[in-house]
């Protein structure tokens, strides 16, 4: 018989075993996963209880779920126990010159036409007096301060707007979501939280490489949005630089919340190590990303260009519940080598007059399988709701695979729907009339592509578009011929 | 054993298997082997990625069924209600599968084999094609089917033969009590041969209900044509599970058309059609009507092995008061299928209220140099052209009978046989009429 003071003393010891003075010198949890190591990255992180009880609710159903099997690739084995789920921020080594800086590296900046300054920060190197990222950033935070909005790392929120982050976090992407969010909702490290307060139209883009602290945020990201009634704000994630991470398995998770009248737009660049020709040591982008437009005539936009990672898995989605709400997906993802792509969007229509966009454009070229996967439903309420879907898929070589897997559900007879993908090569005339034009085959390819996602690159900020046009002809270099 | 349902269902089958299997010992292992998958995998679920919108064990578990496998006879007045007007055809009337010979009206001549499947085990054909399509297999209704049906209709054509009229095929399911009947046909068109057949359901207004959980394989072979044609008229006291697998020879052509129409709570059709050989055309037609609180399930499959081949899709639905509509359409186009030309189009219209659609069209593609697509839409009647109509002293009703037929035009426009396209068209009006 165990009586209540053996369990008292039993919890008591175990807080001894993994006592917070001692530990918190340390730099990386060991390996595993077990509730012990959850207490201690919340006690790392100095968290409040109630948001201790939230991650280990996220473990309990983690327990709980399985990992999925309907997915259009072979699920690699994960050994979630050899992680080890805490490390201390890292400083990277600072190199002297670009010259100490890979060669291969330095070739790929100069495609993409990053600045000199630029290709120093992102590589390592001490920044020069000319170009202060710290001093740019600070500009700008004072700026956004001025105006109200919010803009930190998720663990900074934690502690400063514990009642802001309490209200909305889970309420997108709950902690039972699905295996990956559960293991996220469990662990996660770090992430962006940022708040738009009402009526305020966000000056500049916002943008994770302006942001101190945002490196190294880790395998299990967090990033919450809200933005308030009648505001606007665009967010970008990542770079189109490449991405080198020891960590192979990514699973973030991205929860948007927009209130009335309000616009929220997330655009993506993936450029994460795709891995060696036989896809071997590539990223696994497991990401659950969702957006809920709550209030009336809100708007959530995610735009997304995948090129990177062994594996993206993902379907960025919009739950439009605010009456006339509207909600938009455009992508573009490329796969080749060995890469996998199973990405779409899920688009919930709940609200009258709801709108939705969809333009999914994909690239399969080696041996790569690309797979739109979405689903579209209307709910019996969602009176004259319109969606518009269109996924182009384009074939280079005949070693690589294309599909297209929509779920189309309808419950209201007054709702419009459309749907149409096709899948084509490129074509042999079109190279043609470019060869004799003077234009040589690859860049014929590049241009041909160009013209085919402009109107998902369309979407993207201006910078970042340029930038992702030479990204996908680097991409897709020596896949033709 | 994955439901509770299961069991006295499994204790039935064995018996009736081994009832069965004694007359026909040529396909004892083959039914046998087709228990056991059943058995293992079970009955489809909610959870079973086909049948996620069609819940099967609910439309099983609504009456006591038994498994009946006694020949029944029907008269000529029965058979005579899926007459077509001013179709001259060869008719074959087959009672829960089999066939009544003093109403049918066989087509004869040299090269022509056509008789029960109960009595054609030994036809050259048969031991070739029976049960040969790999995914037949994996399908648990169709397992079931394999070791349990009784009999049904086994058409073999020779090198060029073409048969001169359409042949009529009636089914007629009939039975006093809940009835769960398995019918299986076996068509074989041979090099060059051509044939239209045309299938009608009739099950007289009685208080049984029958369950049907047919399985056709069609083979058409080098050059031949097979257009096949499977008119649903309902019945209130049906329900229907229909597969069909097909396969095609090179330069075959195969048009198969299905029209759904109101009354039968459940509609089930597999549809399958693997491509042997290149340069082969394949048309996939269907129209469903649905009225009530109908289900209508389409589930499609086009695989595509060869190069040089031509695919066409077209289903067109119109759902009215609380009818519920599933399509599936999968093309597969391997690598080695260069050159394919594959096309798919779900176009559906939601008249009633509380009427709704699950669409699923799918591309898997792992060839470069192809032409496929796919479409979906949903929507209602086009306000404009509605206005039009009415501007012009067309009553509501009219208007919309008239708009239906043009909707359904892209399906009824194919139909080869006058006759048929008459009929077809006549039905739609009368429905939307009422």
């Amino acid at each position: 018989m165990i009586n209540s003071n053996e369990i008292i003393d039993d919890i008591a010891n175990k807080e001894y075993e993994f006592g917070f003075t001692t530990d918190i010198e340390m730099d990386i949890a060991p390996p595993g996963l077990n509730e012990d190591i959850i207490r201690f990255i919340s006690a790392k992180k100095n968290e409040p209880e109630w948001l201790l009880e939230w991650r280990l609710k996220g473990f309990q159903a983690f327990k709980k779920l399985k990992f999925p099997n309907w997915q259009h690739f072979e699920l690699p084995e994960l050994d979630l126990q050899s992680l080890s789920y805490y490390a201390a921020p890292k400083k990277k080594k600072q190199l002297n010159s670009l010259d100490e800086v890979d060669p291969e590296l330095l070739a790929t900046f100069e495609k993409l036409g990053i600045p000199l300054n630029e290709q120093k920060a992102l590589t390592g190197v001490a920044v020069d007096a000319v170009f202060d990222s710290v001093s740019v950033a600070t500009t700008f935070k004072g700026k956004l301060k001025e105006m109200g909005v919010i803009f930190c790392s998720f663990g900074e929120a934690v502690q400063e707007y514990p009642d802001l982050v309490k209200k909305y976090l889970g309420t997108v992407v709950p902690h039972s979501d699905n295996v990956f969010a559960a293991l996220n909702s469990a662990v996660f490290s770090d992430g962006s939280f940022v708040y738009i307060p009402k009526g305020v139209r966000c000056p500049m883009e916002l943008s994770t490489y302006f942001r101190i602290n945002a490196q190294n945020t880790g395998q299990f990201e967090r990033t919450l949005i809200v933005a308030d009634d009648n505001s606007y704000v665009s967010y970008l994630e990542g770079c189109t630089a490449p991405m080198r991470d020891e960590n192979q398995l990514h699973a973030a998770v991205v929860e948007i919340v927009a209130l009335d009248h309000a616009e929220v737009k997330y655009s993506t660049v993936q450029n994460w190590y795709p891995g060696d020709k036989d896809g071997k040591g590539g990223i696994y982008n497991f990401v659950t990303k969702r957006g809920i437009c709550k209030g009336e005539r809100s708007k959530i936009s995610w735009t997304q260009v995948e090129t990177g990672s062994a594996i993206t898995w993902k379907y960025p989605s919009v739950i439009l519940q605010g009456d006339h709400s509207e909600g938009e997906f455009y992508s573009v993802a490329v796969v080749r080598n060995k890469q996998i792509a199973d990405t779409g969007t899920k688009i919930h229509h709940i609200g009258k007059g709801t709108r939705s966009r969809i333009i999914s454009k994909g690239i399969s070229a080696g041996h790569g399988d690309n797979s739109y996967r979405g689903l579209v439903s209307v709910g019996p309420r969602a009176e004259n709701a319109r969606n518009f879907t269109q996924c182009d898929s384009l074939l280079i070589g005949n070693q690589c695979g294309s599909h297209t897997f929509p779920y189309i559900e309808s419950r209201n007879k007054t709702a419009m729907i459309e749907h149409e993908a096709t899948t084509s090569k490129i074509g042999e005339d079109q190279i043609f009339y470019l060869n004799a034009r003077g234009i040589d085959t690859e860049k014929a390819v590049a241009l041909i592509v160009n013209g085919y996602v402009k109107e998902v690159l369309n979407q993207l900020p201006m910078e970042f578009a340029v930038e992702a046009q030479k990204l996908l002809s680097i991409t897709l270099e020596g896949s033709v011929g | 054993m994955t439901s509770d349902i299961m069991i006295p269902f499994y204790q039935a089958l064995t018996e009736d298997v081994t009832a069965l299997s004694a007359p026909q010992d040529s396909l004892q292992d083959t039914r046998r082997e087709a228990l056991e998958r059943f058995a293992a995998a079970g009955l489809p679920t909610l959870k079973t990625e086909a049948w996620r919108f069609t819940n099967i064990q609910r439309f099983l578990k609504e009456y006591p069924y038994e498994f009946s496998n006694t020949p029944a006879t029907t008269t000529a007045n029965v058979a005579d209600e899926a007459a077509i007007a001013g179709l001259d055809s060869y008719r074959i009337v087959l009672v829960n599968g089999h066939l009544q010979a003093s109403l049918s009206n066989l087509p004869e001549g040299k090269g022509i084999h056509i008789g029960a499947m109960s009595a054609s085990t030994d036809a050259p054909g048969f031991s070739k094609w029976f049960n040969q399509q790999k995914h037949l297999s994996t399908e648990s209704l169709a397992n079931l089917n394999t070791a349990l049906f009784a009999d049904g209709l086994f058409i073999e054509l020779q090198a060029n033969v073409v048969i001169d009229k359409p042949i009529h095929l009636v089914h007629v399911y009939t039975s006093d009590r809940h009835a769960f009947v398995q019918p299986r046909h076996l068509w074989i068109l041979h090099k060059n041969a051509a044939a239209t057949i045309i299938e009608s359901t009739v099950h007289p207004k009685q208080e049984a209900v029958a369950f049907a959980n047919s399985v056709t394989e069609v083979v058409v072979l080098e050059n031949a044509e097979l257009w096949h044609y499977n008119v649903q008229q309902g019945a209130e006291n049906f329900r229907n599970v229909n597969t069909t697998a097909a396969q095609q020879g090179a330069d075959s052509r195969y048009h198969h058309f299905s029209f759904t129409l109101p009354n039968t709570p459940l509609t089930r059709n597999n549809l399958s059609v693997i491509l042997k050989g290149s340069n082969t055309e394949t048309n996939l037609k269907g129209l469903y009507l649905a009225t009530g609180s109908q289900h209508v399930d389409n589930h499609t499959f086009m695989d595509h092995l060869q190069p040089n081949c031509n695919s066409n899709e077209h289903y067109k639905g119109v759902l009215l008061d609380t009818a519920n509509a599933v399509f599936t359409g999968r093309i597969h186009v391997h690598q080695d299928a260069q050159k394919t030309n594959a096309f798919q189009q779900n176009n559906n219209m939601l008249l009633g209220d509380k009427a709704n659609i699950n669409s699923q069209p799918q591309l898997e593609i792992y060839a470069d140099d192809v032409k496929c697509s796919h479409g979906f839409t949903a929507g209602q009647f086009d306000e404009e052209a509605m206005f039009y109509l009415r501007a012009r002293g067309i009553g509501e009703e009219s208007a919309k009978a008239l708009l239906v037929n043009a909707f359904s035009h892209d399906v009824t426009d194919e139909i080869a046989v006058p006759a048929l396209q008459d009929y077809i068209q006549g039905q739609i009006e009368a429905i939307m009429n009422n």
